[in-house]
């Protein structure tokens, strides 16, 4: 697991238009977050020398921000605001069934490797509550507990249909790492 | 009444910038660039615009307190992190009008004189930010940002940075430590930001909704966005409904609108045979309202002066088939887990009324418990670093004041008799998202 020469290179070129080569960290550990899914040790090296930052630093950041992580999650990242105004509307029974059907508690990922679900603060989604955010980029609005259970369903066909072997990569990994 | 904010969301897609120009867009740049920046930034003051990101602070003000000879390079950062429970605004111009975002920054940051500006992106809007971005660019290979814009002598480009999560980071200060990579984690005031901000520059922090008025007050004058303004309100808002009403949603309406008007009229009141018990004028940290305070004016002072804040203007609403003790609850629960940490009464304090509500849903509260939350927020409040706990604990004293019957009815009966929250989701109203002003 490395980075190439030319995503260096990238990185490298976004960090330089900060004053301070720090301010570029979040946008590497993005970046390698995007690449692998999560941000695995040998990644934490790279982001270091780049940023002088030290991998404990890194660290920190990890840590503190909630959209970063040190460990993989299934194919599908479900996030379920609970937030007030989503909760106003029933957001407990949606979390409720959203962690029945994934088989397993928050933030772990379901047997099939197909899906995590998380708990969320408030997404801006509170117009369309309750609300949810997949993957960080799809939004869902409108929930019932039965709509996030079919939606479950889907992404384990879909991870039983992918041909790269689609949760049971991510499955791997984490053996891996065990 | 004329929609700024809103005036381009019946496009289904966010406007290019040609079709954005054809429409009038960038044309406040004329009566803008050139003119004496201390005579806009009275202008400004004159127009009555305040911070729209919650605490409503005059802007002009804001803006005064940046030295003639401040040293450069002088920043402007776009505080786009909206993260407060019930507010859903910024979101709406982010992903369906990104150029008026890029025209607000421009022309805000020629009135103050700034070298660069940064819109704070909360990671969770990462489609949005990538719509901005793409709007950015679009300028820029327009000549409308980089190196002496249309000729004018000013030059600025737009970072948008990507932020990685926590609600702190709204905090203006928490925002700069987490744009130059330090944990969100609010500095101590003084040294304000617009002396000591961004790399210990003079900087300026806005919400997105504010910079957005921006163009539209110096084109059309402060007298004009005065008008807009109604029940001594200045200028439109972006306000929002959320919780158990029929049709929650953002609505572009005069500042000084009422409460009434605004979830009755627009927001469709609420569900049926619900009743109404209280909401939150401006978001999850805004003391409560009651009906008999719906005839207010929602506008900064009006709020003020009934012992609430409209904050960011999001409504949320509390009826009557929920416990107004697990409401409270929740709310707590967000700010608890949102703590940065670093001051103790936020960080252990919040958590620990969060333990003593539980205690009233599972029965084992005593009159005991019922004053140690009074006692609590007390001590929680005035001592910390920043915002975030005093607006913890804001809507727990109104709860605590409106709710008195509440809390001693769950000490005698042992526990909660409300039902568990139904789940009740939003009709998807066609073409969701924003909605005018006047249908």
């Amino acid at each position: 697991m490395s980075l190439t020469e030319h995503e260096i290179e990238h990185l490298r070129e976004h960090i330089e238009h900060y004053p301070e080569k720090r301010a570029g960290a979040i946008y590497c550990l993005y970046y390698v977050q995007d690449k692998y899914g999560y941000i695995p040790r040998a990644s934490l090296d790279e982001v270091s020398e780049l940023t002088d930052l030290s991998p404990t630093q890194l660290d920190e950041l990890i840590t503190f921000y909630t959209l970063l992580r040190r460990r993989p999650v299934g194919r599908r990242l479900i996030r379920i605001c609970d937030s007030i105004s989503c909760y106003t509307r029933g957001s407990e029974q949606v979390l409720a069934a959203a962690k029945e059907a994934s088989g397993v508690e928050f933030g772990q990922i379901s047997k099939d490797g197909a899906v995590t679900v998380l708990p969320s603060i408030c997404l801006g989604l509170c117009d369309r509550a309750p609300a949810g955010l997949v993957d960080d980029s799809e939004d869902l609005g409108e929930l019932t507990p039965e709509k996030i259970r079919d939606l479950i369903c889907s992404y384990a066909a879909e991870t039983l249909d992918s041909k790269s072997g689609g949760g049971q990569q991510i499955l791997a990994v984490l053996k891996d790492q065990q | 009444m004329e929609k700024v904010l809103s005036r381009n969301f019946h496009h289904a897609q966010p406007l290019d910038l040609a079709t954005y120009r054809a429409g009038g867009g960038y044309d406040s740049l004329q009566s803008i660039f050139g003119r004496d920046r201390e005579e806009m930034v009275n202008e400004l003051r004159a127009s009555g615009l305040r911070g729209c990101g919650g605490a409503g602070f005059s802007t002009g003000l804001k803006w005064s307190f940046l030295a003639k000879d401040a040293p450069r390079p002088v920043y402007l950062v776009i505080n786009l992190d909206e993260s407060e429970p019930g507010s859903c605004k910024d979101r709406q111009v982010l992903y369906r009008d990104p150029h008026t975002i890029v025209e607000g920054v421009l022309a805000s940051a020629y009135i103050i004189g700034a070298d660069k500006a940064f819109v704070f992106v909360r990671g969770e809007y990462k489609v949005g930010a990538a719509k901005l971005e793409k709007a950015v660019q679009e300028a820029r290979d327009a000549g409308l940002l980089g190196d002496n814009i249309l000729g004018s002598g000013f030059s600025l480009d737009i970072d948008v940075h990507l932020s990685a999560g926590r609600y702190i980071c709204g905090e203006e200060t928490a925002l700069l430590n987490a744009l130059e990579g330090y944990r969100a984690n609010p500095r101590s005031k003084p040294p304000f930001p617009a002396v000591k901000g961004l790399w210990g520059q003079p900087t300026i922090v806005n919400n997105m909704e504010t910079v957005c008025h921006v163009p539209s007050i110096m084109h059309k004058g402060a007298q004009w966005f005065q008008g807009q303004g109604q029940n001594g309100g200045s200028g439109t808002h972006l306000f929002q409904v959320s919780g158990p009403v029929k049709n929650p949603g953002v609505f572009e309406l005069p500042m000084g609108v009422t409460a009434r008007e605004l979830i009755y009229d627009h927001a469709g009141g609420l569900l049926d045979g619900r009743k109404l018990i209280a909401f939150q004028p401006g978001g999850s940290s805004t003391p409560f309202m009651t009906p008999d305070q719906l005839d207010t004016p929602m506008h900064f002072d009006a709020v003020a002066k009934i012992g609430s804040r409209l904050g960011t203007g999001g409504v949320i609403i509390m009826d009557d088939t929920i416990c107004p003790l697990k409401y409270t609850r929740n709310l707590i629960e967000f700010y608890a887990r949102e703590s940065c940490g670093f001051c103790t009464p936020c960080r252990d304090g919040l958590p620990y009324l969060v333990h003593l509500f539980d205690k009233f849903e599972l029965g084992t509260a005593t009159a005991a418990d019922h004053q140690t939350i009074l006692e609590l927020c007390g001590l929680i409040g005035p001592n910390t670093h920043c915002a975030l706990a005093p607006g913890a604990v804001m809507p727990v004293q109104s709860a605590l004041q409106l709710f008195d019957d509440e809390f001693k009815k769950h000490i005698a009966a042992k526990g909660c008799s409300y039902s568990p929250v139904a789940a009740t989701a939003s009709q998807a109203a066609a073409g969701a998202g924003v909605q005018g002003g006047h249908h």
